[in-house]
């Protein structure tokens, strides 16, 4: 379970002071999916930077498992798997390789990573790539290195930043289903997204961010109830204000 | 879910160790860069040994044993001079128009000038003027120039004891002191006179950047590929994976600068000349080995500060120009300045590195607080860096490329 408790984060830049995030608070639980819908910038990967310690907020507390990320952030770092907006893969090592890199750096043995690596690669089907040298990769191919090296320890808590950016259809849906798979297997899921029709199709819980702040919150059923829209998108573009910035 | 029992937290050597291999496999993968990167040095260093050396060698030869060929102004004015000049191995030719010129537009070494007065003088037992015309600032004149000098000097002491003898004096009386030099410098120090120029410059600069491919690569290159933020994503904390990748780089830079060494010893053994009149027993070797360590951590370190601040591969790889140049700067101030060896030099990076090879080149003992006092200097600043890098990685914008 990861909780987010009213984040803050702004950023010096030579124009002035941006403030990325203003009070994003929500919970995300075990054996759900919950999608951060919002335009581009309105500070959903801020926010995810601050759940897996890459950033500190300003003010506001990150719990992962009831682990405060500040007191003890290599510890919620094990506890969670990211697919972060950057996404490279190591282009002269193996898929198997890049995965196992990251297999050690989370202190797994050596027969643990091929066993996590064999259930990743039938997960996402990906058993034809695994042995190859990443380099020139489609981007299908890329993500799914990226997000079986982000699995590999077997983690919790998932959290993907846009995980079917630059996706083709197809892959697209295996994508979805993979998400599916892993709140079916009890995790907690987090992920980002500008598609409206997405989080309509996949998430439990919806939190709608908007300038660095929620906008709204809740299953699409009480999405459509606080703003009295009966289509779920209309509902989305009432909370968020605006239809600038976001995908059908 | 069996999160817990799959992975324990990784200790700091650990994920020092992970990132250390991963970082050498990969850079093993890049065939060129690796060539490149490690075999630059050992062959490079050869080549411009053994070549130096045996220009600079058959130089001195050819102007040593040649026959010289002087163009003389007034040649008829001595022909006993010019009979001398011919049993020392210089042969006076015929002078063109404007000898100065001549000398000017590099058409000889050296030229002699016999004054029109010269018979005049000579018979009246004064001193009869020869000039030698050459340009001291070309370092090809200095050879024929000396050899000349010397051939005059010896034709006029010889007259000069042959006239007193005429007047019934002993020619001792007129050398009032007896002038004699004991030249101090040892074989091996003179042996080492040209090397040490250019070779301590070589060495430090090889293993001040040996590693530099591989860390900015890793660091600045990691960043611009995106994959630096998944890693910061793992348990693996920001010091052991900096740690890792500099370890890697110095593995690296120590390699290559093992290759040089290697090559060194065998070109020096093969090689007919200079080369061959260097101390490069293995006892030798292992000393510049140790004393370049320190230089290879100060340089991988300063390079991991630069790189991890730079916004691009580019920008990290722009910083090269003047790092190049460090190494330069105590060889050029030694030559312009140069002083006695004192304690303070040997915690000067760079002109400690430069003072403590001459010492080995010139075959000297190093005492052991020089050992300490250099070693200790050198270690602490290498730390000092390292400390920087570090830090550099806790910097939260460094996680965020592009």
């Amino acid at each position: 379970m990861i909780v987010a408790q009213d984040l803050h984060k702004s950023f010096k830049t030579p124009t002035g002071v941006v403030r990325a995030v203003e009070g994003v608070r929500f919970t995300a639980r075990d054996g759900e999916i919950t999608g951060l819908l919002g335009p581009n910038g309105a500070g959903k990967t801020t926010t995810l930077r601050m759940l897996y310690t890459l950033m500190k907020p300003d003010a506001g507390q990150v719990l992962v498992d009831g682990v405060d990320a500040s007191r003890d952030p290599a510890a919620v770092r094990g506890a969670l798997g990211v697919l972060p907006d950057a996404r490279g893969v190591y282009k002269r090592l193996t898929a198997r390789e890049n995965i196992a890199y990251f297999g050690e750096l989370h202190g797994m043995s050596k027969q643990a990573i091929d066993q996590r690596t064999q259930v990743l690669a039938d997960a996402l089907q990906m058993h034809d790539i695994l042995d190859r040298r990443t380099e020139g990769f489609s981007q299908g191919q890329r993500t799914k290195t990226a997000i079986a090296r982000a699995l590999v320890h077997d983690p919790r808590n998932v959290i993907l930043d846009e995980p079917t950016n630059g996706l083709d259809v197809m892959t697209t849906r295996a994508m979805r289903g993979f998400l599916q798979h892993l709140r079916a297997e009890g995790r907690c899921v987090i992920f980002s997204s500008h598609i409206m029709q997405e989080v309509a199709a996949l998430c439990d819980r919806i939190v709608i961010v908007a300038k660095g702040q929620v906008v709204a919150a809740g299953t699409a059923d009480e999405l459509r109830e606080q703003t009295g829209e009966a289509n779920l998108e209309d509902a989305f573009v009432k909370a968020i204000g605006s239809e600038e910035g976001l995908h059908a | 879910m069996s999160a817990a029992s799959m992975t324990n937290r990784p200790g700091m050597f650990a994920s020092m160790w992970s990132v250390m291999r991963k970082e050498l496999r990969d850079i093993s993968r890049d065939r060129r860069t690796l060539a490149l990167a490690l075999l630059l040095g050992p062959l490079l260093y050869p080549v411009l040994m053994i070549g130096m050396g045996s220009l600079a060698e058959s130089r001195a030869r050819t102007q040593l044993d040649r026959t010289l060929e002087v163009p003389t102004v007034g040649m008829e004015r001595a022909p006993n001079l010019v009979a001398f000049l011919g049993t020392q191995g210089i042969r006076a030719v015929k002078a063109p128009e404007d000898v100065d010129a001549a000398i000017v537009r590099q058409e000889f070494d050296v030229a002699l000038r016999i004054a029109p007065g010269y018979a005049n003088d000579w018979r009246a037992g004064k001193p009869a003027l020869v000039e030698i015309v050459a340009d001291t600032t070309r370092r090809d004149s200095e050879i024929p120039s000396a050899r000349v000098r010397a051939a005059l000097e010896g034709y006029s002491g010889q007259v000069g004891s042959l006239r007193l003898l005429a007047r019934g004096i002993d020619p001792a009386v007129v050398r009032a002191v007896s002038v004699g030099s004991r030249d101090l410098a040892t074989e091996e120090a003179k042996r080492g006179l040209m090397l040490a120029a250019i070779m301590p410059y070589l060495l430090i600069l090889m293993s001040f950047i040996g590693g530099a491919y591989l860390i900015m690569d890793a660091t600045a290159g990691e960043r611009e590929r995106q994959s630096l933020e998944p890693l910061l994503a793992t348990p693996a904390s920001r010091g052991a994976i900096v740690s890792g990748k500099i370890a890697a780089a110095c593995a690296m830079g120590l390699l290559s600068l093992l290759l040089t060494l290697v090559a060194f010893k065998i070109s020096a053994q093969m090689s007919t000349g200079v080369g061959r009149m260097l101390d490069v027993s293995f006892a030798s070797i292992g000393r510049i080995l140790l004393i370049l360590l320190p230089m290879v951590f100060i340089g991988t370190t300063l390079l991991t500060c630069l790189a991890a601040a730079a916004k691009s591969l580019k920008e990290a790889q722009s910083h090269m120009t003047w790092l190049m140049l460090l190494p330069m700067i105590p060889t050029i101030a030694l030559i312009v300045n140069p002083v006695k060896t004192q304690a303070w030099q040997f915690m000067v990076p760079f002109l400690a590195q430069n003072q403590m090879l001459l010492k080995v080149i010139r075959g000297e003992a190093i005492d052991l607080r020089t050992w300490g006092i250099y070693l200790g200097t050198g270690f602490v600043v290498a730390a000092l860096l390292w400390f920087m890098a570090v830090r550099r990685y806790h910097q939260e914008r460094l996680a965020i490329s592009g």
